[in-house]
């Protein structure tokens, strides 16, 4: 089991159960706010407090990086094919309103208390206070976002221009998956690439991250994406890492665009190194009872009389501890 | 969903010839206050469509007064958005209109558009008559097979 998509329909892998897993997993939660971050900083928009963005998010699931989007402040409108992934979201957003009303509720009656802390919160550094004040309020108000049931594949039910930007975290790669005999993968993908065309305003920007089980995979999604007149192109981040890798499809009005440099990360590249030369040491900040206990892939004296120890609290039969026990047996190898 | 959301909605099913704006008919609405940002309403006004919000805030109103009690009353909505809204980059424009006034508005603007949420209900296509639900403040737009 290694990639959802090939178990079938989203709406049938993100059931219930597995929607509570996923929103519950904070691994999950610190992957995907950091891919949604970057996912953000490709999109280079104008400053918040300039003018907070309308941003769609394509496959939003249980709204974790709708979440992210509401921390930058802007306004977003999430559409899944999941209901239960949405109900996750709904309840997510649920919960964050009631703690705003309950906040609210306390801050009202001790206002001064109130400034001071805000003014610890907001640690930016900005010379405006009351600007910072007010988008903090934004902020802290329940959510900006709403949630929509669709299939991507089927077109963006929008009016045209009405997106400053599109984001999708983990969501276009099942597009390239057909799950009934009229689901043709490059016709879905194509319909949803020329609605986004029409539903983002020009000079709008698009950033998907995706997950390609192929390279033919991440061409296929490019050249549908180029063929319906976007430019672009695909950014990828440690490339070579298996784990960390990403891969943005970054899509523009403006023919000039290039595409940035990947991040590479040159201490991973370090780090890798370390472990598969120093095998007995590197292992130090992993495991370090193991290796005190570990000496030259050997065992020894200390640790075999601590184990016949154990064993004798347990109730087994142990042989005596003699001046025998663990000696330097001839090398035999 | 809130009328901001609305007011961009659109039904694509095949065949459609202007599939907006879409018919509210709400079942169940809740109220929720939420912080103005001045600037941010002034921003958005120039870019929703403001015969459809006005033609939502009116379909709203009734299921506002069962749900939401009588005390509360919905903004009401001049006719045509005032001048200094309606082009695309007027600010520096006559500052003849009254500054109570244009607070006024904006603050109608945004409860409407921000603070007034359909629960459950549908939408409905103008043109077709396609009628998509609202369950738990989530309209359900998921087309048919035919309707691709």
């Amino acid at each position: 089991m290694s990639r959802p998509e090939s178990t079938g329909h989203a709406s049938i892998f993100y059931n219930e159960k597995e929607a509570k897993k996923y929103d519950s997993s904070s691994r999950m939660i610190g992957v995907q706010k950091e891919i949604t971050e970057r996912a953000i900083e490709l999109l280079r928009l104008p400053a918040v407090s300039e003018k907070p963005s309308f941003i769609l998010d394509v496959g939003c699931g249980s709204g974790l990086s709708g979440k992210v989007l509401e921390e930058h402040g802007h306004i977003w409108v999430g559409c899944d094919i999941s209901r239960d992934m949405l109900n996750v979201a709904n309840e997510r957003m649920e919960n964050k309103r009631m703690d705003v009303q309950r906040r609210h509720a306390d801050s009202s009656k001790d206002h001064q208390m109130e400034t001071h802390s805000d003014d610890d919160d907001d640690d930016n550094a900005s010379s405006d206070e009351d600007e910072e004040d007010e988008s903090s309020n934004m902020r802290n108000s329940a959510s900006t976002g709403d949630l929509l049931h669709h299939d991507m594949g089927t077109g963006l039910p929008f009016r045209p221009a009405t997106f400053d930007a599109c984001i999708s975290i983990s969501a276009l790669q099942w597009l390239c998956y057909s799950n009934s005999k009229s689901q043709i993968p490059k016709k879905r993908l194509t319909r949803f690439f020329s609605s986004l065309y029409q539903v983002l305003r020009r000079g709008g920007r698009a950033v998907l991250q995706f997950y390609p089980e192929t390279a033919e995979q991440a061409v296929l999604i490019s050249e549908c994406a180029a063929k319906v007149g976007f430019a672009g192109g695909v950014v990828v981040d440690y490339p070579n890492s298996a784990k960390a890798k990403k891969h943005y499809l970054v899509l523009t009005f403006d023919k000039a665009y290039k595409a940035p440099q990947g991040l590479s990360d040159s201490s991973l590249m370090g780090k890798s190194h370390q472990v598969r030369v120093d095998k007995g040491n590197g292992l130090r900040s992993k495991d370090a009872k193991r290796s005190v206990r570990k000496k030259n892939r050997g065992k020894t004296k200390d640790w075999i009389l601590q184990k016949k120890q154990t064993q004798r609290n347990k109730g087994r039969d142990v042989r005596p501890d003699t001046s025998y026990t663990g000696r330097k047996r001839r090398d035999k190898f | 969903m809130r009328l901001l959301t609305h007011n961009y909605l659109q039904s694509n099913v095949k065949g459609t010839e202007k599939g907006y704006p879409l018919t509210i008919e709400p079942t169940k609405i809740e109220y929720e206050e939420s912080p103005i940002d001045m600037e941010f309403v002034e921003n958005i006004l120039t870019k929703i469509d403001y015969s459809a919000l006005l033609s939502a805030r009116n379909q709203i109103e009734d299921r506002c007064h069962s749900d939401l009690g009588s005390d509360f009353i919905v903004p009401s909505l001049p006719e045509v958005m005032p001048k200094r809204y309606s082009d695309g980059n007027s600010k520096d424009d006559k500052i003849e209109e009254d500054e109570t006034n244009q607070e006024a508005f904006l603050k109608s603007i945004h409860t409407i558009l921000f603070d007034i949420h359909v629960l459950e209900g549908h939408l409905v296509c103008p043109d077709t008559g396609r009628r998509f639900n609202i369950k738990m403040g989530i309209p359900n737009m998921i087309l048919h097979e035919d309707e691709i």
